[in-house]
């Protein structure tokens, strides 16, 4: 029932391997244990999983290889578990926990929520989020179904999932921008414990959006750069079927 | 960031063309050229400029607009507003200070009302359909 992809890497020690194998198996929870490596990838693993007709893949890691395998399963019926090992606190919100003795326990009462995911390039997907790596305010141009928006942004994050906005609808993702401004007044504010909005934040909602820059930039999840501008950044149609805490 | 209280937000020094419809809550703060609509409220700060007609329940102006105004609810033009353009509206407040420059019409007549403030700056024929109440009564 359960294709556990374990991401070894993400483990603090050794003995972590076997202290989560063991907890699963005390839980009843057991499967086959895989181990992505250079011969074979994460997606070609969700695809042996997948042929062996296992209906649960389980991501034994962080973002990287939830966001893979999500990728993978989008549109699919089999379901999306996630044992966290130093994971986002924005993913660690989305299942409910960032420990990983409470990821296993989630997976005992199997939980599904459906959630779509967000798309960018051809085969890179995020639960979370995805941001612009930008090093200095630069020129940015997010082009949306029916207007363009222009500024000097120090900061663009596309969010699928954050735990402090208020999604409009599942289909929506939450663009935030912060643009060069002027603090004016903001100062007596700070110093009364305020905790003001910048004035050059913006906060848009789309389906769909596309992001240009005058040189190509990086579009980095946790980090991690997967795809340049311009790119186009969407909500997914399909959704995936993710294992969260049983509430 | 955070920010619960407005679907969509402007920000200072970000300008938008195009036509920007949500049925939130949206709030202006940096520059718009072309048509704003929203089902719930809409905030034209301080620093906004606005070029293009607008429409939502309520709307509270700050800056400045060029355009037509629409206001299914009300319309308030706060001491810093700018509007050069006709505006409709169920429920009209201009406080002192504010600059209008255009023509007004008031939506379901017999309960509307208009609060005009002192020292107002009104530089065009502003005739209210049928407002028996008195135009220019003080709030």
């Amino acid at each position: 029932m359960y294709y556990y992809i374990f991401d070894i890497k993400k483990c603090k020690k050794k003995s972590q391997v076997e202290d989560i194998k063991r907890y699963i198996s005390a839980l009843g929870i057991s499967g086959e244990f895989t181990y992505p490596s250079a011969a074979q990838t994460v997606e070609e693993l969700v695809d042996l999983g997948l042929s062996k007709k296992y209906n649960t893949i389980v991501a034994i890691g962080g973002d990287d290889i939830a966001n893979t395998i999500a990728g993978k399963l989008c549109g699919r019926p089999e379901a999306l578990g996630i044992i966290p090992l130093d994971i986002s606190p924005e993913l660690g919100a989305v299942i409910g926990t960032n420990n990983w003795k409470d990821g296993c326990e989630n997976l005992r009462y199997r939980k599904i929520t459906e959630m779509r995911i967000g798309q960018t390039g051809k085969d890179q997907y995020f639960i979370t989020n995805i941001e612009l790596d930008l090093k200095q305010p630069t020129d940015v141009t997010i082009e949306f179904r029916d207007y363009i928006v222009q500024s000097k942004a120090s900061k663009l994050v596309v969010s699928n999932f954050s735990p402090s906005l208020k999604k409009i609808g599942p289909e929506f993702l939450d663009i935030e921008m912060t643009s060069l401004a002027d603090h004016k007044g903001s100062s007596l504010a700070s110093f009364f414990g305020f905790k003001k909005r910048p004035d050059g934040y913006s906060i848009f909602r789309a389906r769909s959006l596309r992001v240009f820059t005058k040189s190509q930039i990086a579009l980095c999840v946790n980090d991690r750069p997967v795809a340049k501008t311009p790119q186009m950044i969407e909500s997914t149609d399909e959704v995936i079927r993710i294992i969260t805490q049983k509430s | 960031m955070e920010n619960n209280t407005f679907d969509t937000v402007i920000g200072l020094n970000v300008s938008l063309k195009g036509n920007l419809y949500n049925k939130g809550s949206i709030q202006v703060n940096g520059t718009i050229e072309g048509e704003i609509k929203s089902d719930e409220n809409l905030t034209i700060g301080e620093t906004a400029v606005v070029k293009g007609p607008i429409f939502a329940k309520t709307i509270d102006i700050s800056g400045e607009i060029s355009g037509t105004v629409e206001a299914s609810e009300q319309l308030e033009i706060t001491p810093t507003g700018k509007v050069y353009g006709d505006i409709k509206a169920k429920t009209l407040i201009i406080k002192q200070g504010a600059i209008f420059v255009g023509s007004s019409t008031m939506t379901e007549a017999s309960k509307a009302k208009v609060v005009i403030e002192d020292k107002v700056e009104i530089k065009d024929a502003v005739t209210p359909s049928s407002d028996k109440s008195g135009f220019f009564g003080k709030k």
